[in-house]
């Protein structure tokens, strides 16, 4: 695990990690005293569910993405990647164990966004504090399970394609999913369109995994049926984006 | 052959290059434990020789086998620079050898609390060559492939890494490519690429002088 050690430090080193963290600790807290919760204490709790929830993805999109990409294409150009590929350290273990470094920092950031919501934000009706802690871990898992292959996705991409590419495709595949999508129904809704319609076919339903709404509204936690759909579904979009990224990652620029 | 003896076995016909053939062996060559130097001028395919031998060039014809522990040592190899020497040693060095690549960082005066980005080019080779010696691995062979690491590096330090490869010469191959700066040096095995071919030369009181006439 050498290269997921000096990943690792080097994510370290760079302190970017340090703002997402106070981010996701602070912003929760401090957003709702800008909004219109400081006039309806009712709407504290829910407003703080949604900065929590906001912040990680923002950080996860933006700071996520960007050192994925940054370390992909680094990992190439600097010969570090080439360097451990003689060692006997295949492709494939590199991409997992780039992966696996910048992960570590991120599931402490949802670890904390959820533990916001579970012990800043949970109801008070005790009948509803068992959906609440079922509908934060199905959050959790969710989240995770969407972000997690487009973090190697970034990191392959930089390292064939370059950095920006790494970073710029990846957080329109994130955007297009969570956003674009919704948008692409409503038209489809209203007006048929064979080519439109292939394309939200075949488009990744990352909007599924965003339970935000949910928390906001407290409408419970998802069905077993529902939620394991969800998860065959995500692992699915994983198994396709772990495949492209494999075919995409290189170690050394003339790999 | 025994576990602890390393060795690289050179087919004659093995050609190097990208599209079109760089060089080729035409005599087949056996390196064993030792230091061997690699000459050639620039763009003579030293480079493209070390990766191939490495697995990160693909042969373009003949064949070639190693045996023991490899690591190549590109000459653009560089870490990120905001980390230390001492976060690098800590990070890729098991923690058995984090003692012995401190003193020698000490010895060759590398400050190993100093940002990599901030070191002079000299520095920064003697971080990859101390992580690299110190990664060698115990009770086998090991093939050390070091593409000019004397490039930057002072005089002292120099000395003090080719006394380290003599003391590790039965266990180590060494196979270093460098641009020699003094008539003197020791050479007693020298791979040299004369224009498109590869050939062995060794001898025991072989110096860089005997050879430089060969080089075009």
């Amino acid at each position: 695990m050498r290269l997921f050690k000096l990943t690792f430090a080097t994510i370290f080193r760079k302190k970017a990690w340090a703002i997402c963290l106070f981010a996701v600790l602070v912003l929760p807290f401090a957003l709702p005293m800008i909004s219109s919760a400081t006039e309806k204490p009712l709407l504290l709790q829910p407003a703080r569910i949604q900065a929590a929830w906001a912040t990680l993805f923002v950080c996860t999109m933006l700071w996520g993405f960007y050192a994925a990409a940054s370390l992909g294409e680094s990992n190439t150009k600097s010969g570090t990647g080439e360097y451990f590929r003689t060692t006997g350290l295949s492709a494939t273990r590199q991409l997992f164990e780039i992966w696996l470094a910048l992960f570590s920092y991120i599931v402490p950031l949802a670890l904390l966004a959820t533990s916001i919501c579970l012990f800043a934000a949970m109801p008070s009706d005790p009948d509803e504090q068992g959906m609440w802690w079922t509908l934060n871990f199905q959050y959790l898992a969710l989240f995770l399970l969407v972000f997690a292959p487009l973090l190697a996705l970034a990191t392959a991409l930089a390292s064939r394609f370059g950095g920006i590419t790494g970073f710029g495709v990846t957080l329109l595949i994130a955007i297009y999913g969570l956003y674009g999508v919704s948008y692409l129904d409503i038209m489809l809704k209203l007006e048929a369109n064979s080519v439109l319609q292939a394309l939200w076919l075949c488009s990744p339903q990352y909007r599924f995994a965003d339970l935000t709404q949910r928390l906001y509204f407290k409408t419970g936690a998802l069905s077993g049926e529902v939620f394991t759909n969800m998860l065959l579904y995500f692992t699915a979009i994983l198994a396709v984006h772990t495949g492209i990224s494999r075919l995409c990652f290189r170690s050394s620029a003339n790999a | 052959m025994n576990a602890t003896t390393p060795s690289i076995q050179l087919g004659s016909g093995l050609a190097i290059g990208y599209s079109s053939p760089l060089a080729k062996f035409e005599q087949a060559v056996e390196l064993c434990g030792g230091t061997h130097f690699l000459l050639a001028r620039n763009g003579r395919g030293k480079s493209t020789l070390l990766r191939t031998i490495a697995g990160s060039l693909k042969k373009l014809s003949g064949d070639f086998s190693t045996e023991g522990f490899m690591q190549y040592l590109p000459e653009d190899m560089r870490f990120d620079q905001e980390l230390t020497p001492k976060a690098i040693f800590q990070a890729l060095l098991h923690k058995s050898k984090h003692e012995a690549a401190f003193t020698l960082a000490d010895r060759i005066e590398l400050d190993v609390n100093k940002m990599y980005g901030r070191l002079s080019t000299g520095n920064r080779r003697k971080t990859a060559l101390i992580m690299a010696e110190n990664s060698v691995a115990d009770g086998r062979g090991n093939i050390l492939l070091l593409d000019e690491p004397f490039s930057g590096l002072d005089a002292f330090a120099r000395e003090t890494f080719e006394e380290i490869w003599n003391q590790t010469a039965n266990n180590v191959l060494r196979l270093v490519s460098c641009h020699p700066d003094y008539d003197s040096m020791h050479m007693p095995s020298v791979l040299l690429i004369e224009g498109s071919k590869i050939s062995h030369h060794s001898a025991d009181g072989q110096k860089w002088s005997s050879l430089k006439a060969l080089l075009n």
